[in-house]
């Protein structure tokens, strides 16, 4: 057990390490300065030459990258070039909270529109409602978010004034008027992962109907939601969770159209910002942070297995 | 004693009137002692008439915001803030024909001789951190300017300043090198930036972080910024200027997408918007409850060639290319129609420069194909020439302009490949030089020595075109020291005529600015700079 946690966390150290590296080069490589970016139009060669220097960008890459590291790894984040804000704080305290909530209340929210849709679709196999399941889960997989998001302003916002058009409330403030300015947010991020989660618990869950304890169940006189709800979805528990963890970088990556389009300070918004303005610094600390969320949601989906399905846990 | 140039021109004289009729008589005390004007007066007293403050406006800031620091800030969407933050030497004002240069923390600004300027500061101002705004004060932000560490990009505006006098604690004198035109953009607050004071208390105790955490004299008090978010002003309740400000409070919510700020502004969740591009002015001029305020503001827009190699160092294919430009049909499809053609690169805001009437001379760039046929018969390489435009999505018109002239250059054998290019990768090759075409927007201060000089002269910073023209370059340096507008114009007049028969570049269009503010926003004061001016505004 031990010797299995040490292998996970050196394996978690060597995917950062090579996740770092990569988007540092990658960035590198892209064309554009962001010395030049900065100082806009009107700029001189020395007033280049002394932003160059003074952000440490004059010396060799490789020597850039293992400061940045060596910094990185002893809790130094660095200052932003643009805002001169502290990146720790930035990130980590400001757009990763935001990030955060967007996340978890489009999960949520696909959770529990996705499973009962699956398990109607399921339940209910090749009838109308089937279909009309399959339509809407195909539809909200194939809108794009960017324009589902401005679809939903001008509807629920705008023409009925039913909700906020952007910002962020922190909920941890006001629980009510941060939930209420997460609808539209959570609810256009969330149209995609609803349609992928309909799909694998309708599939899932089809299969597991057929199974002999659910024919035993049957025949025990058990109640049909019963029989559905507790033999049956239990049963798909696994897949469910396991896809939700593989679609955490889908998530995402849709946070980065959703933030911008709500207009909410999250990483998304603010990583757009920083490759835009070749931020390496700060790109490069959503980038570290982006990849440890998705190794750690990955993780717990690991250890999760074992409460999901008693098979699994030792003995 | 009156310096007079070689040129016979009096200089005292002409600024005395020039300044004179700017001030307007009413606010005007000519020829006491050395006094050359006295502005404001007993209105502008502090502890008089103390503003009632109340109500809370939330403006959208659509463009980036790099610092609130107003001697490093690139950009005029900053300026937007810190102008309601900081004072100017010199404040710009717009009467809705004419932009003006009047005082704004100095009382008054004499000319003792063309290069001596004396200004007495209003008694009794305090920056937000309650230090005092006097002479020292003003010396220290001009020498931050000028001669401070990092340099400000804006040193130059000051290069020729020789010295600054300290008379009493309220009045400063300014030794300059020589007579010195641009200095009444240069001392404003807010488009010259070079002339904005700033607590010296702060700088020292910020250092390189005043940028967020900036202290002024301004009718607002700043007091958070936070990333992808907002920035928070409060009232400035001992601000110097008698029944300002009307508010309790100030944001500016950042919104990167134009669309969500006009739903969250006919939704009442924001005021107004800093800016409001073009694609949605149409849509925005049907909002009932919304007023729009914008006209043609001080910048050009054009395509710019590379003079440094072919096809485009041929002089006679530049000029095939600037008459060959449909602009009716540009400003039809890349400007919404919203723009106004530009014949040469002075605006019309740049009041005394400008010719309203330029479209009916011959000066300028126009089209007529036939004169661009012409030219092009002349060109060197008479067979068809292939040449690439790189365009991006950036600017005011993204790739409209290139996807709409593309076509046009076909009429006359050009033949052009558009290559998209991410912005920054965008910005890269124009600066390196390393491109053969694009369209790049140029807004410059209300001057024409910063709308033609630094970006045409020999070696240049921002002559990315790599063009060079002796008599150019002696035209502007000369005018430079000439204060006479009259004067002045004839020579930029000139030296233009010279950029636009060379044709380094093409003109292209003079654009609107449009700000847009909810019908409850009243006393907003539109100033064709680019300006959100919120000293007098109040909410209904």
């Amino acid at each position: 057990m031990l010797a299995q946690s040490a292998g996970r966390i050196v394996q978690t150290i060597v995917v950062l390490l090579i996740v770092s590296g990569a988007s540092f080069s990658l960035l590198k490589l892209a064309p554009g300065d962001p010395v030049m970016l900065m100082l806009g139009a009107e700029f001189s060669q020395e007033s280049y030459d002394s932003l160059q220097h003074d952000l440490g960008l004059d010396r060799p890459v490789l020597v850039q990258y293992l400061t940045w590291l060596g910094n990185f790894v002893t809790g130094d984040w660095g200052t932003s070039y643009v805002s001169r804000t502290d990146i720790f704080t930035v990130v980590v305290k400001e757009a990763l909270p935001v990030t955060l909530t967007l996340t978890a209340c489009s999960i949520v929210l696909a959770v529990a529109v996705g499973v009962p849709l699956g398990v109607l679709s399921a339940v209910r196999k090749d009838s109308v409602w089937d279909t009309g399941v399959a339509v809407f889960a195909l539809t909200g997989t194939a809108f794009p978010s960017f324009f589902l998001g401005i679809v939903l302003i001008w509807l629920l916002a705008v023409q009925l004034g039913a909700f906020p058009v952007m910002g962020f409330v922190a909920p941890w403030d006001d629980f009510r008027t941060g939930m209420y300015h997460m609808v539209l947010p959570a609810l256009t991020l969330s149209t995609y992962f609803i349609g992928m989660i309909v799909r694998v618990t309708r599939a899932s869950l089809v299969e597991v109907l057929d199974q002999p304890y659910i024919a035993a169940a049957r025949a025990r006189g058990e109640p049909g939601w019963r029989v559905v709800w507790v033999h049956g979805v239990r049963n798909i528990a696994m897949p469910v969770v396991t896809m939700i963890g593989l679609q955490l970088g889908g998530i995402l990556q849709g946070a980065v159209l959703t933030e911008t389009v709500f207009s909410l300070p999250g990483i998304g918004q603010m990583l757009t910002g920083a490759v835009l303005g070749r931020e390496y610094t700060l790109v490069q600390a959503g980038v570290m942070l982006t990849a440890t969320l998705f190794i750690v949601v990955n993780m717990i989906v690991d250890l999760s297995y074992p409460l999901l399905d008693p098979r699994l846990r030792p003995r | 004693m009156t310096n007079k140039l070689p040129t016979g021109i009096d200089h005292r004289k002409i600024l005395e009137e020039r300044i004179s009729a700017e001030i307007g008589r009413r606010t005007l005390l000519k020829g006491i002692g050395a006094g050359l004007l006295a502005a404001g007066g007993a209105g502008m007293l502090p502890d008089l008439a103390r503003a009632q403050q109340n109500g809370h406006i939330r403006i959208a800031a659509i463009k980036h915001i790099d610092t609130l620091d107003p001697h490093f800030t690139f950009f005029l969407s900053a300026v937007q803030v810190i102008n309601n933050i900081h004072n100017g030497l010199l404040k710009v004002t717009y009467d809705g024909e004419t932009v003006r240069f009047e005082p704004d923390l100095a009382k008054s600004w004499d000319l003792e001789d063309d290069r001596t300027h004396l200004f007495r500061l209003h008694e009794g101002v305090k920056f937000h951190d309650g230090t005092p705004c006097d002479a020292e004060a003003v010396k220290f932000s001009l020498m931050r300017v000028k001669s401070g560490t990092p340099a400000s990009p804006h040193a130059w505006k000051l290069a020729l300043l020789n010295e600054i006098e300290i008379v009493d604690p309220l009045t400063v004198r300014l030794h300059f090198a020589e007579p010195y035109a641009f200095l009444p953009v240069a001392l404003t607050g807010s488009t010259g930036r070079a002339g904005t004071i700033v607590s010296p208390a702060a700088v020292e105790k910020y250092g390189m972080d005043y940028g967020r955490n900036p202290v002024g004299t301004g009718p607002f008090k700043f007091v958070s910024w936070r990333d992808n978010d907002s920035i928070e002003l409060e009232a400035n309740p001992d601000y110097f200027e008698a029944g300002m400000p009307k508010l309790q409070r100030a944001s500016f919510v950042l919104i990167d997408e134009p669309s969500t700020a006009v739903a969250a502004l006919v939704s009442g969740q924001i005021d107004g918007m800093t800016d409001c591009p073009m694609q949605l002015v149409a849509q925005v001029k049907n909002i009932p409850t919304v007023t729009l305020y914008g006209e043609i503001e001080g910048n050009y827009t054009y395509i710019g060639m590379n003079n440094r190699s072919a096809p485009f160092d041929d002089v006679n294919l530049r000029r095939a290319v600037a008459f060959a430009i449909n602009r009716d049909t540009l400003l039809k499809q890349a400007y919404f129609g919203l723009a106004q053609q530009a014949y040469s690169p002075i605006s019309p805001p740049m009041s005394g420069y400008y010719d309203p009437n330029i479209g009916n001379t011959n000066r300028g760039q126009r089209f007529d194909l036939a004169k661009a046929k012409e030219f092009r018969a002349k060109a060197a390489n008479q067979g068809e020439i292939e040449v690439t435009y790189i365009m991006a999505e950036r600017g005011p018109v993204g790739t409209r302009v290139a996807q709409t002239v593309a076509p046009m250059l076909s009429e006359i054998g050009i033949k052009v490949k558009l290559e998209l290019l991410e912005p920054a990768a965008w910005v890269q090759r124009m600066k390196d030089g390393n491109f053969q075409m694009l369209d790049f927007d140029w807004v410059a201060d209300l001057d024409p020595e910063e709308t033609i000089f630094p970006e045409f002269k020999t070696g240049g910073s921002w002559n990315y075109w790599g063009w060079s023209n002796p008599e150019f370059d002696r035209l502007c340096t000369e005018a430079q020291t000439i204060i006479d507008v009259p004067t002045r114009a004839a020579l930029y007049h000139k030296a233009e005529d010279i950029l636009m028969d060379e044709a380094p570049i093409a003109m292209l269009a003079h654009m609107p600015v449009y700000k847009v503010f909810s019908k409850k926003v009243q006393g907003f004061n539109y100033i064709p700079c680019d300006l959100v001016d919120l000293h007098g505004v109040s909410l209904a």
